[in-house]
């Protein structure tokens, strides 16, 4: 194996690492027992897990009018929560192919927990639509069956049906992107497992894996078609979502860079959450070895690439509006800024554009505080862009006498956390079963880009 | 055969060509039938056809550089070769922008004399709106810093390159890692600006957000197109050993992905407008359609559908003779792309592809050679001293 | 099922295996597979096996996917009930192309990846279920193994056969029964 440059950054840190000891540590999570931090945190989850069901229950059971909505203001936390969601499941799927096609190698170490966020972040997105519909038990009328009124179709025309369409496949394939990447990982579990219980789990979950010469071969092609094919799937998913505003007349929604700005900003929101969840699992996990500074760097860039691209396209939106000439396309970005929502437009802008600026700092940068600080801030302006795009644009159309301001309710705001209670309940669960780390790839990077055999070459010059 | 020698031959063939170009202009300004606007039409678009071809070299190294990218290295020299025809690009494209300025053409309906007068007879309201930034001061103002800045780093690029020949070590490695980030966030926003003053505002009354990212992913596939051909020529005549069946495959799938995202571009701007059927959008695309429906539309098929077709299977991405004829097809698609950037609104339905637009494409095509060429001459072919020569001599993908 | 006795060879490092294979091969042993815990660059071309095409597949679902949205879209929009959406109106299918896009996208992809998935999981006979066939539990974990059938090595006795492995720097040598065949 060629080794890589001297400039290069160990990826996987520690000079006693082996093939054995990376198992153990990926394995000790799962045999083990949890520590306090993680039944903390896990007790915070659950509580809000439940309490967010009990709001969603209260919301199929009376109707959506228990929501903030209004006549004017038709679409706002609901939606909001739906394309934040949707967009953080993005870096998973981003991560794993992308980077895979890219053929970076500290993808690694942050794939399977990301990708396993994707799964549960485009869960809680397909929630929103499901509980908006009001009535969720007819929600199979979305997909293109025949009715009993004859043989009226669903609209192809319509961007709600690509959605339908881009969602349920962007969830089974990233779920089967992840799946195929767990089952060696399975076997490795599976053949070290010594209760009966365990034992008979993992066996089923593994699929009886082998790991010959060309199930390896298989599991690579494989693994790189589905990259390829989950690339553009990625970028649809999210374009799509965004048509669901842009092919709309709605000024502030219709607007031609949409789709590309809307993966831009899944990107950015998906690698911030991506990151939270990386060093709560480094911290919890004890993945100091392999989760290093070197990965937080490097996703804190991505996070200011994709900021900066965000930036681009709020700045090219703003002037465009002044620009085209059109009174309400100035007046809808008019009242972004300084309307009513001023200060929403105030937290997007600072959030998204200007905080991931600090990240130029390589002392900021290679701070795990500070990053987990940020990438906080960054979900939480995300979400604000969501707000702005959706809310502002609404609530003030084209006959004044229609304006109108959204006020949420409890029920909208038990909702809204409940689902990160879900999401962090499923994620946290995720941990104590399954293989956080791609265990069988690092160890086919070991040798290249670990500390451990870096030194062993470095001393035979 | 680490240092390419700029035969003779190639040197007259390159000659000819220019000649072929010069020709044609002559030839259309003795022609009564063909107007100058048409001649300088057709020098904007090719202008900006090399230009830009020749400006992704400089951004694709910064891309590179940023990411510490190690596959690319043995193809650095061909790259900072096609990005030495900047400054003779930018020259190209300031002829066209004094012309337009000085009225000798009309590619700029903004710049016509008395359209902000209210006064006047062809007043219009719309880019008397648009005149705090579609001013001549201003836009003058702004194409010399964007043309000079992007001439700056692309010379910048080169003496780096050159210098760490030299002097090895990893200074100016990490150094140019910090170059690469300045200049391409100067680069995001100047790349959308330069779309927008010199090709959205042949079209005043129109705009379009995506529009910057949209000829910069057109941009884009040019430069790869560009440097695989003369990679694939360099290896024909023995040159660049260093560079094998896997560099071949990567730039195989950047211009497969590339392909793809100016389609995926493309389709979010005309389908947003179509969708939408607003008259203030649709203006854009109702001349193209009507007047040019079918070289449009063939456009829009040869580059998406024969990189498409070609370039999906992994045999053909690593071979480099079905590589070079899909570029080849591609070279002439993304010309059409850029002549349907500025043709339908510089010209109205006048616009053609007749001995004038090809002439001088040729004679575009001669000049752009003959630098690069020379610039290939003037260093080794492959750098010597970057940190990751070695992982990218020993590049091997399946 | 079907089951055959197979001798294995094991190592403790990787790059230890491929030198034995190649050891093995050079005295003219069929090493039949390998067993590793992951991805090995290039191993199966020192085994001499062929890549998989397993992409072409994928292709050849993808093409399927695509066909059937737009038969379907055309049946359902144009066919049976055209309607006129937004000014739209469905007397051909070029005319709303656009809006078609999306979906002859999503599901063109949605039927390559599943179609790929499930190609895979039979050709490598990874499904809910089965048993595990990997010779020893540590090849799942930081152990290689070799595997090589005494029919296909006619020339050498079992025993010169399980002298040549120990001697390419094996830990263990062993034979062992595994499934073959399930059906």
């Amino acid at each position: 194996m060629v080794k890589e440059a001297e400039v290069r950054v160990p990826l996987i840190l520690g000079k006693d690492v082996t093939y054995h000891s990376i198992t153990e540590d990926v394995c000790r999570p799962i045999e083990g027992k949890a520590g306090k931090l993680w039944w903390a945190m896990f007790s915070v989850a659950i509580v809000l897990a439940i309490w967010g069901t009990g709001m969603i229950l209260y919301t199929i059971g009376r109707g959506i009018g228990v929501w903030g909505l209004n006549n004017t203001v038709d679409w706002a936390w609901d939606i909001t929560n739906f394309v934040w969601w949707v967009g953080i499941g993005h870096a998973g799927t981003l991560i794993s192919a992308v980077l895979l096609l890219f053929r970076q190698k500290w993808r690694m170490a942050i794939n399977r927990s990301a990708e396993a966020m994707t799964i549960f972040a485009v869960i809680m997105a397909a929630l929103f639509p499901g509980i908006h519909m009001g009535r969720i038990w007819l929600a199979y009328f979305v997909f293109p069956v025949p009715n009993q009124f004859g043989s009226l179709w669903v609209n192809f025309n319509s961007p709600l049906l690509w959605d339908v369409f881009a969602i349920s496949t962007y969830f089974s394939v990233s779920f089967v992107f992840w799946y195929i990447g767990l089952i060696p990982d399975f076997a490795t579990i599976r053949d070290r497992a010594k209760g009966p219980v365990a034992k008979k789990m993992y066996s089923l979950l593994s699929f009886g894996w082998t790991g010959n010469a060309m199930a390896w071969v298989r599991f690579e092609e494989v693994s790189l078609v589905l990259a390829g094919l989950a690339t553009p799937l990625v970028f649809s998913v999210h374009s799509i979502v965004s048509m669901d505003f842009a092919t709309s007349v709605i000024p502030g929604w219709h607007t031609t860079i949409f789709p590309p700005y809307f993966v831009a900003g899944a990107v950015f929101s998906g690698f911030a959450m991506v990151q939270t969840l990386l060093l709560v699992v480094r911290k919890v996990l004890h993945y100091e070895k392999y989760i290093t500074i070197q990965h937080i760097e490097m996703m804190n860039r991505i996070i200011t690439v994709t900021g900066s691209i965000v930036g681009v396209a709020y700045l090219s939106e703003l002037f465009i509006s002044w620009y085209s000439g059109v009174e309400y396309e100035g007046y809808a970005f008019l009242n972004r800024a300084t309307g009513p929502y001023w200060w929403s437009y105030a937290i997007m802008m600072s959030a998204n554009v200007i905080s991931p600026q600090l990240f130029w700092f390589k002392k900021l940068r290679t701070s795990f505080v500070f990053s987990f600080f940020l990438s906080i801030i960054v979900n939480i302006g995300m979400w604000f862009e969501r707000f702005v795009i959706i809310v502002t644009s609404l609530h003030r159309d084209y006959i004044p006498s229609n304006w109108s301001m959204f006020h949420p309710t409890f029920v909208d705001i038990g909702v809204y956390l409940g689902t990160i209670g879900i999401f962090f309940v499923l994620f946290l669960g995720f941990t104590r079963v399954f293989p956080v780390l791609a265990l069988n790839e690092l160890k086919s990077i070991l040798k290249s880009s670990g500390e451990a055999y870096r030194d062993k070459d470095s001393d035979q010059h | 055969m680490d240092q390419f020698t700029f035969t003779d031959k190639s040197k007259k063939i390159f000659i000819a060509l220019i000649l072929i170009g010069v020709a044609t202009i002559i030839y259309g300004v003795l022609d009564s039938s063909v107007s100058s606007h048409r001649i300088w039409t057709s020098a904007l678009i090719n202008g900006w056809f090399f230009f830009s071809t020749a400006m992704m070299g400089t951004v694709f190294i910064a891309i590179n550089s940023a990411s510490q990218s190690g596959w690319i290295v043995v193809l650095k020299r061909v790259f900072e070769a096609v990005s030495m025809y900047v400054p003779i690009g930018a020259i190209t494209l300031i002829l066209v922008f004094i012309a337009s300025s000085l009225h000798w053409n009309h590619i700029y309906h903004w710049m016509a004399e008395g359209i902000t007068d209210p006064n006047s007879s062809h007043y219009d309201a719309l880019i008397a709106h648009k005149e705090p930034y579609l001013n001549l001061p201003f836009w003058w103002g702004r194409a010399l810093v964007i043309l000079g800045t992007w001439v700056g780093f692309t010379y910048i690029y080169r003496r780096k390159s050159l210098k760490e020949d030299k002097e090895g070590g990893t200074k100016i490695y990490t150094g140019s890692m910090v170059t690469s980030a300045i200049f391409l966030v100067f680069f995001s926003y100047s790349s959308v600006v330069a779309s927008w003053d010199w090709f959205m505002s042949i079209d005043a009354h129109w705009f379009s957000t995506l529009y910057g990212w949209y000829v910069f992913s057109g941009m884009w596939i040019a430069g790869m197109i560009m440097v695989f051909l003369l990679t694939h020529y360099l290896m024909g005549k023995g040159y660049l050993k260093e560079v094998n069946a896997s560099h071949i495959h990567d730039l195989g799938k950047f211009i497969f992905g590339i392909s793809f995202l100016w389609t995926y571009l493309f389709f979010s701007q005309f389908m947003l407008i179509w969708y939408a059927n607003i008259p203030e959008e649709v203006t854009y695309y109702i001349p193209r359609l009507n007047d040019y429906t079918w070289s449009f539309w063939g456009m829009v098929i040869v580059n998406f559908v024969v990189p498409m077709l070609f370039l999906m299977s992994k045999t053909t991405k690593r071979n480099r003779n079905v590589l070079a004829v899909v570029s080849v097809i591609i070279f002439f698609g993304h010309w059409m792309d850029i002549y349907f950037l500025i043709t339908p609104g510089a010209m109205k339905a006048d616009g053609q592809i007749g001995i004038i637009e090809i002439g001088m494409l040729f004679g575009y095509l001669g000049l752009f050679l003959f630098v690069v060429f020379r610039e290939l001459s003037k260093a080794p072919l492959v750098v010597k001293n970057h940190p990751l020569l070695e992982e990218s001599k020993h590049h091997r993908i399946n | 099922m079907t089951k055959e006795k197979f001798i294995y060879g094991m190592y403790n490092d990787d790059d230890l295996m491929i030198a034995g294979i190649k050891q093995l091969q050079s005295k003219g042993i069929h090493v039949r597979d390998a067993y590793s815990p992951f991805p090995i660059h290039g191993l199966e071309d020192v085994l001499g096996m062929k890549w998989t095409r397993i992409a072409i597949a994928a292709f050849i679902f993808g093409i399927t996917g695509l066909t059937l949205a737009i038969l379907t879209i055309n049946y359902m929009m144009i066919m049976d009930w055209p309607l006129n959406i937004g000014g739209k109106p469905n007397f051909h299918f070029y005319q709303n192309l656009p809006a078609f896009i999306p979906i002859m996208f999503e599901f063109t992809v949605l039927c390559a990846g599943h179609g790929m998935a499930i190609t895979y999981f039979f050709r490598n006979m990874t499904l809910p279920g089965l048993p595990a066939r990997n010779p020893h539990p540590r090849t799942t974990d930081d152990h290689f193994a070799i595997e090589i059938a005494e029919c296909e090595n006619k020339k050498f006795s079992k025993e010169e056969i399980e002298t040549m492995i120990a001697e390419s720097g094996t830990v263990a040598v062993f034979e062992k029964e595994r499934i073959v065949k399930f059906l």
